[in-house]
This record gives C-alpha cells, structure tokens and sequence, in this order.
C-alpha cells in the first residue's frame, strides 16, 4: 500500500488528521574484533511512523513490516481514540516552503561499498599503531545514506535524502606498568574528513595521558575540550531550552526570558541549516521548515525551541524543531546544530594556571533540571603559562551547567561537531576540582 | 571454518506516558525481521531484514559478506564453543497484558499519577510499557530454539519545586513477565516514595568531597557491581585488553566478603531462556569470595578463554554482544543495622547513572542522594554526590556485606545495542572511597 493510500486509510478509520513518516536507511558497517578488522555489516532497513488525530487527541504506531502498515494506522487510531480530547492539540503542520540546505549529502558516501568500509577501517586501525605498546580496543567505521518522506492529510508532502559517515577509535597503552586510554571520533555528512587520521590521534591522546601526575583539590580555571563542554551541557542547558520541559515544569530557564542567563557577549543560535550540519536538514521530522533560532542573544535568553504541538500549546509558531531518532519515535522537541557566536581566542595559551579537560566519565549523571553535576574527567593536563604540561591521573570536577554558562571566560577556535552542538574549547572561571583516587 | 546463524524476532511494544495528569503519548510498536551471521575464517558477515520472508537471501548475503572480508584482510581462524545440549523451558507469563484493556491500565497509571502529585510536587510523569517477542533460532550446524519473552513494567518521576530549587524523584518497577509484575510490587507505594525523594532532596544541602566510608543501598551497589565489574568480566572486553581484571581468573581480586554473580536463569529484567547464539541460559560465579572465577562468554570467547558460552545478547536485530542478565553481589551475613552500626561516613541512595573505563579500572556513578552518617545514624540529606574510584580498590575495601539483597531493573548500552538487566545487591560498606561534592 502506497504512503497516500494509508493516510486515506486512518481518514477512512476515524481519523481528522493523519501523517505518515517513512524512513529507509542502508548501513554499511565495519568493527574491529582484537584489535583487527573482523566484522563487517550491511543491511538496509525501513519503516513507517504513523501518526492521527482522532477525536482531538494524537495517536502513534509504527512498523517496519509493509504486511503490519495498515495494521500499525488502525492501532494509532485505536491509541487516539483511547485518550480523550487533548485541549492544547493545534492540529498537524500545513504546507510550507522548505530553504534548501547544502552539505548533507555525498554521493561518494551514498555509493560507498564494503570494500571502502574495509579498507578505511583498516587504515584507522593502522594508524592507531605508531607506537608498539598501543592496542586498538574498538575500531568502528559506518557509512550511511537516509531517505526521508513526510506526508500528512494537510498537503505536506516532504522528502529528503541525506548521507552520513561515522569512524571511531578507542585505544589502550600499557608502559611499564602505567595504562592510560583514550579515543577519538569523526562525524560527517559528506566524505570531507580524513578518517585515516582518527587512530593516530587517538594514539597520540593515550601516549600524552602516561605517566600522569596527582594534582591536589583546589578552585581553579577549566578549560573544557568540546567534548567535555557539549557532554556537561546537553543534558542540563539543552534540557532547559527544550519548550516540553518548560511547559511541563522541569525547566528552571522558564522564567528566564529577557534575563541574563550567561556572561554578556554570548550568543546562542540553534542553526537547522547550518551546512554541513550532524542536525541540518530543509524541514524537521513533521515537516516544519527549520531555521535558525537565537536562543541566547548576547547572554539573554531570547527563546526556547519548539515543535508544532508545544507551539500550539504556548500559542506561537513552531520554531522547527520536531525530531526523532527513527520512525519508531513520535516527533518530540529538540536541537539541530546548537552553535557560539562570541569573541574566539587561544583560550589554552591565555591561561596561566588551570586545568584542561578533554572529556568525562559520568556526563549523563548530570542531574537535569538543576545542572548540578561531579564527574570524573579522562585525559586531563595541567596547564601552566599557556600550555598544557603534564596529564593528571584522575580528577572529578563538580558545579552546575548553568552556573558555568555565567563563568565563561573565554572560547576557542577549535570548533567541533558533537551530537547537537558545535563547540570550541571553553574556559570556565573559578571550578571546583577533587583530587581523584590514584 | 564457515557457519551460520539466523534469528527471527517478532513482537510488540506498547507505551503509556501520563505527563502532568494527562495522556502525553499512547503508542503501539510492530517489530519484524530477521537477522543472519555468517563466520568465514576470521570474519564474521552480519545482514538484517525487516522482511523475514527474505532471511535466505539475507544468510546468503551474511556469508558472502564474511568471505568478502575474510579475503581482502584474512585473520586468524575463529573457533565457536559447542552449544550445550541443556532442554529449557521459558518462564509462562501469568496475565498475557494484550487481554488487560487499554482502560484498566490508563487506571492503574491514574491512581499511580495521583499518588505522585500535589503540594510542593509541580510536575509528574508515570510511563507503562509492555513488551512482547517471539524468537526463533537456527544454525548451519542443526541447532534450533524457539522461545517467546513478555516484559512490562512502570516508571514514575515526581518534580519538587520551592522557590528556584527543583528537584526529582524516580521510581519504577519492570520485569520479565506479563500484568503479573503489578502483583509483584506496589506501584501506589512506589509513587508514595518518589514523591518523598523530591520532596527531602529540595531540603538536602550539597555533599562534601574527598574520602570517607560509604554504604551503598542495594540500587548503587548493584550499579556498581555491573558498571565497574560486570562489564570488565566481559570476555570480549578481556580479549580486546580493555579490562582491569584480564589474566587474574583464580586470583584474589576483592574482600573475601565480595560474591558476584550472573544469572539469566532468575526470572528478573535480564532474563532470558536461550541467548542470541541459541546458548540455553545458566548461571556464572564470577568472583566467589573475593576470588576472579569465571568470564562472562559467547561461544566465540569462550572457546578463546574456557569457561560456558550463554552470555551473547543482541538488541533487535543487531549482533550478539557478550552482556550480563541479572548480576549481582550475593547476599552476604550482616543485617541492615549491622551494615551501618558505628559507621561515620556516608549513605549514597539509588543511582542516577554512572560509567566505568574497564581498561584502567575506573568508575563515575552518581547518586540520586545521599546522607552525613554519623556512628551509624542517617544526618542531613546530601544531593548531587558521586562516587569515583579504582574498581579493584573498591572491591579490596568492601568491609560489611549486607543480607538484605535486592534487584533493580535497567537497561545496558553497550555497542550502540540497548538490552533489558537486573542489578542487585545487598547493603554494603566501603572503606575509604572517593566521593565528589562541591561543599
């Protein structure tokens, strides 16, 4: 049954309103087993999300079976009808003109077959072995390319294709009893990076990180690596922007519009059509065009970002930005490409005395809503007159997402796409670090 | 050597989320599809399809995936450990939830709702999820299981506010098994907890920091036994040379008062009748009086490294992975009052999370809360408190090992696969731990 047929079809069962998302992906994939390259995948997978009102109330189902399709459309009518009207429910988007957006898709990944995964991943484990002491603990490279088509009984008809490649190493060194860790990653929609090169950083990372030192407690600066700020800030900063939590009462931004929220000169856009972006895409996952949203303008919070049905509930325009990680997930609120606008400098070079922290252990701990967090950090280094000097052995550092957003004192160039953010390294003001165990 | 193996998965879930007294979403999930490995030499092929009449093409494009790999970058030999011929019969749900209406359950997460609610609690969220799945299993070498698993389950979040200050409780109860779990536990009770835990944590004052002796409750410690040590006794894990305990199997690792085991067999959150290698489910003594006893296998490191197969699990239709089921310290020979008799330090409560490096040894867990104890009396409530230490340290440290053991359900991540686990412990004491705070 085609895609039309089966919004017709909830129509026909009941429904006032229905949309049909579909996805297809195909995934070649390729893992390291002891060290070496020994796994490799391909499979192409697809589904469909259904979504309907019914009685003013939302109904979903979802499927990947194309026998089970009208199957999953009477289940999402029969969920809606066992709800009871929703009073907030504004209906589902309407047609609208999507932007175009470039750098999302590359024929070259979309083409990639195995033989390429196999010989990229063996070249990022051959990198990870230019010291004879380094062994590689996991060694991943993915490539994908994504289809993407929304239609509803409004007359949105959206579609889409995108492509992403994926390479991940982790490594171990073991020296003279010492062992030190470390891993890197890349992320791209189009074949611009060199994947070759993520195994020798990662070697790098871990033969910097032996023969580490004990520093003891004390308040100092951080400078928090992009991996390190965007784990602390997702779950607390993106939590409280997210206009579902503000409405629910789980934000404590809600009552922050027009205020200060951060230190003055900082802006923070959610740019959905960023290019090149891990988040960037013409229409979000109901078929809303994305845009670029100031969030924070010049330290105030200007915005939360919404999705259709938050919009309608707070009585304004959707700000594009309904997401789902598949089509087993009815859309839910969330960020593109959450980027800095601020004075950038050598935030490493101006710091006398600190602390630099490329990532942490424990950053999903964070509690949510009041972004208190104390973590453990994993590859940490002194930094004394402007460079980093000797790795530390274990470190916890404790405060608070927002609070931190008032103690920024500075931000790199090195920006960075991880998850929903592209973020430099920050220089976090007068932080609370905790001697480790070792 | 070449083999195959084929799994055919075929289920459902169906989801409830009341969010602030309303239905936020009601939802019903259809999974199918197949997934096929193939061995060739040292390569393992994977495929899946969402389309089970298509599992043979996907066996033939799995084999020719392994050869593919096998040729252009020929490694080592793999060998599989044999399938143990062990007759099983999977736990029979008591109340199938499809036969319980949609209504009676929207009434049950009502009554849970209220219970959360009112006062200083602003915001309430309670989810219900049931799940159904239906296995099948063959191999190239004749082996077959078939065996259908049932869980379900409820969750629920009360959010405290007063002035600026917000804070949170959980609660939740799932299981393997039907509408049955709802007799198991008392989900207004729960409800009842969770809403004392945001209401005393909007009164908690911030944790110290540096090393104290600390008791875990049953939830943290069971985290802790699966984050830092569960998952270093992974063999996979051990192979790749990225655990903190490879090579010391027969060696002392722990207090001689530390028992840790795995048990797929207990009908807990990890259960499972036969593993995503068609392996019949046992149990595993991983450490036995502070001895490394056993690794945790799939059939491919069990014939590296000895010891059962039976620990290979796959979320979907992903591959199998070694993983634990239901792993737990076992119960040890204090009372609760003994665990805490005399003891000044500190009691970290349930857990908010945490992760472990198992190469180095090292471990992050935070806890939903904590309290100053004082000659083995609770004080003032602490919040946003973390434990971090060496895994091998911790375990040498653990000085009073409750009898009070009890399971908390969850799920692991691990290979970009998710896949439902049991933690459990008793009360335990920790000499000497590094705990994170601000105060």
């Amino acid at each position: 049954m085609s895609l039309k047929n089966l919004v017709e079809l909830a129509l026909r069962e009941g429904a006032t309103e229905a949309e049909v998302f579909y996805s297809k992906g195909r995934v070649v994939t390729v893992e390291t087993l002891r060290g070496n390259v020994g796994f490799a995948e391909e499979s192409v997978s697809d589904g469909v999300g259904v979504r309907v009102i019914a009685r003013n109330a939302i109904g979903y189902s979802s499927v990947n079976d194309p026998r089970k399709y009208e199957e999953a459309v009477r289940a999402a009518v029969r969920c809606a009808k066992a709800r009871g009207p929703d009073p907030f429910l504004k209906g589902l988007p309407v047609p609208r003109q999507y932007k175009s957006v470039t750098g999302v898709y590359d024929k070259r990944i979309a083409d990639m077959g195995l033989d390429t995964c196999i010989d990229t991943a063996a070249a990022m484990v051959a990198g990870a072995r230019i010291d004879k002491d380094v062994a590689v603990t996991f060694g991943k490279f993915s490539s994908q390319a994504s289809e993407t088509v929304i239609l509803n009984s409004n007359g949105v008809d959206a579609h889409d294709v995108d492509t992403a490649a994926y390479g991940y190493v982790d490594v171990i060194l073991k020296k003279d009893g010492q062992v030190s860790t470390a891993y890197d990653y890349d992320v791209s929609r189009a074949l611009d990076a060199d994947f070759t090169k993520i195994g020798a950083r990662a070697a790098d990372l871990a033969k910097s990180s032996l023969n580490a030192v004990s520093i003891e407690s004390k308040t100092c600066d951080v400078l928090l690596g992009p991996q390190a700020f965007s784990d602390i800030m997702e779950g607390t900063l993106l939590f409280a922007i997210n206009s579902e939590n503000v409405q629910k009462g789980r934000s404590v931004l809600a009552d922050k519009i027009g205020k200060k929220i951060s230190v003055g000169g900082l802006t923070m856009i959610d740019d959905g059509l960023l290019p090149g972006g891990l988040g960037t895409s013409g229409f979000d996952d109901e078929g809303v065009p994305t845009q670029k949203t100031t969030i924070v303008g010049d330290g105030a919070l200007e915005t939360f970002i919404y999705d259709s049905y938050t919009a309608g509930k707070a009585g304004r325009e959707s700000t594009g930005n309904a997401v789902r990680g598949t089509y087993q997930l009815s859309p839910k609120v969330g960020p593109h490409n959450v980027r800095f606008e601020c004075p950038r400098g050598d935030v490493v070079g101006e710091t006398g005395d600190g602390v630099y922290v490329n990532s942490i252990i424990g950053a999903h701990t964070a509690n949510p809503i009041t972004g208190d967090f104390s973590v453990e950090c994993r590859n940490s280094f002194v930094v004394e007159g402007g460079v980093k000097t000797k790795p530390i052995k274990s470190l916890m550092i404790s405060g608070n997402a927002f609070e931190f957003l008032k103690s920024i004192d500075g931000m790199g160039r090195d920006d960075r796409k991880i998850g929903a953010f592209v973020v430099p390294t920050v220089r976090i003001k007068d932080v609370h670090v905790t001697r480790g165990s070792q | 050597m070449e083999f195959y193996d084929v799994r055919e998965i075929d289920g459902y879930t169906t989801s409830i989320t009341y969010d602030n007294g309303e239905v936020d979403e009601i939802s019903e999930n259809f999974v199918t599809g197949g997934a096929a490995r193939a061995l060739a030499g040292g390569s393992f092929g994977f495929t899946s399809v969402d389309d089970v009449t298509k599992v043979g093409a996907a066996i033939k494009d799995a084999i020719a995936i392994a050869r593919r790999l096998d040729r252009l970058n020929p490694q080592p030999s793999i060998g599989l450990a044999p399938i143990p011929k062990i007759k099983k019969s999977a736990y029979r749900v008591k109340k199938n939830p499809a036969d319980v209406s949609l209504e009676d359950k929207q009434g049950l997460l009502k009554a849970i709702e209220e219970a959360l609610g009112g006062g200083l609690v602003k915001s309430t969220k309670v989810a219900y999820s049931e799940s159904y799945s239906h296995h099948l299993f063959r191999s190239s070498e004749g082996d077959e299981a078939e065996f259908e698993v049932y869980r379900t389950g409820f969750s629920c979040i009360a959010v405290a506010k007063d002035g600026d200050n917000m804070q949170m409780g959980r609660r939740s109860y799932f299981n393997s098994g039907g509408y049955e779990v709802f007799d198991q536990c008392d989900p207004i009770k729960l409800a009842g907890e969770a809403r004392e835990e945001a209401l005393t944590l909007l009164k908690a004052g911030p944790p110290p920091g540096g090393r104290f002796n600390v008791i875990m409750d049953p939830e943290l410690a069971g985290v802790f036994i699966h984050e830092a040590v569960g998952h270093a006794s992974e063999a996979d894990t051990v192979l790749e040379g990225d655990s903190c305990i490879e090579g010391m199997l027969g060696k002392k690792v722990g207090s001689k008062l530390v028992t840790v085991r795995d048990d797929p067999t207990l009908v807990r959150y990890g259960y499972y009748p036969y593993d995503s290698e068609g392996v019949p489910s046992q149990p595993t003594t991983i450490i036995e009086d502070g001895v490394l006893k056993a690794y945790l296998n799939s059939r491919e490191t069990a014939a590296k490294l000895g010891g059962h197969p039976g620990n290979a699990r796959a979320g979907g239709l992903m591959r199998p992975v070694v993983r634990m089921s239901n792993t737990f310290i076992d119960n040890g020979e204090m009372s609760r009052e003994e665990v805490f008799e005399g003891v000044d330090g500190i009691y970290l409560k349930g857990s908010r999370g945490g992760q472990v490096n198992t190469g180095e040894g090292i471990f992050q867990f935070n806890a939903v809360m904590g309290y100053v104890v004082k000659d083995g009396r609770l004080e003032k409530p602490i919040r946003d408190v973390s434990i971090s230490d060496h895994t091998l340290k911790t375990l040498n440290n653990i000085a009073r090992v409750g009898n009070d053991l009890k399971f908390s359900s969850g799920r692991c991540g691990k290979a970009g696969q998710g896949v439902p686990v049991a933690d459990g412990s008793p009360h335990v004491l920790i000499e000497d731990a590094v705990v994170g705070g601000s105060a």
